[in-house]
């Protein structure tokens, strides 16, 4: 198939888990009252205005992935790549510069939340569609996890055309925009991890 | 004088940057001895909130909030100390800095923020930071550590050629050199010649600390 640019996917970031990621899980309530749940709530909607959720992905047999052959055995596997622009990181770093270190870093984690959840939105989707082929998915795994050498990030940009989504890959394999995410799912009626040290053995 | 010490402490330890700042200026207004007030009371107030992060009541905002009070009252105090040729606050001089090919920025701009406000004198290279200008930034300045961050199993080799360079140069001894980020570890910091590895921002304050002081 030809691969399918998903634009203006519509997400919600989520407090809970902004707070999560910010290390707090159910805690004490000490921060309450000093202000941060004002900041949070700012944070989060001026996040909103910079996030451009969108993500390109394609389905295809495991071998079309070049430098590698760890997927060679898998018929069906989508292979993905998402982002939610520039914006936000802009003014991260600004917000840095400036010395506004709690927003800058709030707003750094509002964007973490902001690309899992856009990775999220997209494995739905490719969930759905196997679905309706009576397939399942296996969870996404990225680059540099498990047996998937982070090197082999720039023969997945060879498959992807992920510039029509505005994400570059620079020579130490780091994307940009820096929230970006770039991953593959495999489809099956029987789907295996694709992540773990294990999992080539489970193939 | 211990009541005002106290107040300067929990106005870290609250992240209430206004209070610290109205306390600098009291201090100052008041000739209080500002060097105690640094040591006695703002400094104690983030080694507090460094343990509490630690131990898991306080969360990531309340640790910047507590480093940001700091330094809004050191912006404040630190001037009066040099013209007053006071010494004994510095603990050390650090040059820190992302390496080259890395552009993460956020987590290394937070160390230096909490050695900063824990009595480091901090050079911040910013992202992209090759090993050559790290290794001029520490001369320049005079440093005594070198930090490296890096966030890439790809880009992490390079904080192995800050250690290769300085060999070369004749000059590893010179500089205490710590690593930190996502990839890297004890075990790496071993393999490189690192004197130390921090998985994060108070714990590369008390590393720094101990490593300089030679304790």
């Amino acid at each position: 198939m030809e691969p399918v640019i998903l634009d203006n996917i519509n997400i919600e970031i989520k407090e809970k888990e902004l707070l999560k990621i910010l290390g707090n899980m159910g805690r004490a309530e000490s921060w309450k009252g000093k202000g941060i749940e004002e900041k949070i709530a700012s944070v989060l909607e001026l996040a909103s205005k910079l996030i451009e959720p969108k993500g390109i992905y394609v389905i295809a047999e495991g071998r079309s992935l070049g430098g590698t052959d760890i997927f060679d055995s898998l018929e069906k596997i989508a292979f993905s790549i998402c982002t939610i622009g520039e914006k936000l990181e802009m003014k991260v770093n600004a917000l840095s510069r400036e010395g506004s270190m709690l927003e800058a870093v709030l707003l750094d984690s509002a964007g973490s939340v902001a690309v899992e959840e856009t990775a999220d939105y997209i494995e739905n989707r490719i969930g759905e569609i196997a679905a309706g082929e009576r397939e399942k998915v296996s969870p996404r795994a990225s680059p540099g996890y498990g047996e998937w050498k982070i090197a082999n990030q720039k023969n997945l940009f060879e498959l992807l055309p992920a510039d029509r989504v505005g994400v570059t890959l620079g020579n130490s394999m780091m994307m940009s925009p820096q929230k970006s995410i770039s991953f593959a799912i495999h489809i099956s009626e029987s789907p295996v991890r694709l992540r773990g040290k294990k999992f080539l053995k489970k193939l | 004088m211990m009541q005002f010490y106290e107040k300067c402490r929990k106005a870290v330890i609250e992240g209430d940057s206004d209070l610290a700042l109205k306390l600098a200026t009291e201090a100052i207004d008041k000739n209080k001895p500002v060097l105690d007030v640094i040591e006695k009371g703002f400094v104690k107030g983030i080694e507090e909130v460094g343990r509490l992060w630690e131990d898991g009541t306080f969360f990531l905002p309340e640790l910047v909030m507590g480093a940001e009070a700091v330094k809004k009252a050191l912006s404040l105090l630190n001037p009066i100390l040099s013209d007053q040729q006071t010494k004994g606050f510095e603990k050390g001089k650090v040059v820190i800095g992302t390496v080259e090919g890395d552009i993460h920025d956020i987590g290394k701009t937070l160390v230096a923020t909490m050695l900063s406000a824990s009595g480091f004198e901090v050079y911040d290279l910013g992202y992209d930071v090759g090993v050559d200008s790290f290794i001029e930034g520490a001369d320049k300045w005079g440093v005594n550590c070198i930090a490296s961050s890096a966030l890439l199993t790809t880009t992490m080799q390079k904080q192995r050629g800050i250690i290769e360079k300085l060999k070369e140069q004749g000059i590893r001894n010179k500089y205490t050199v710590i690593v930190g980020g996502a990839p890297c570890s004890r075990k790496w910091a071993d393999e490189i010649g690192a004197d130390g590895y921090a998985k994060d921002a108070v714990s590369a304050v008390a590393l720094v600390g101990k490593l300089i002081s030679g304790d």
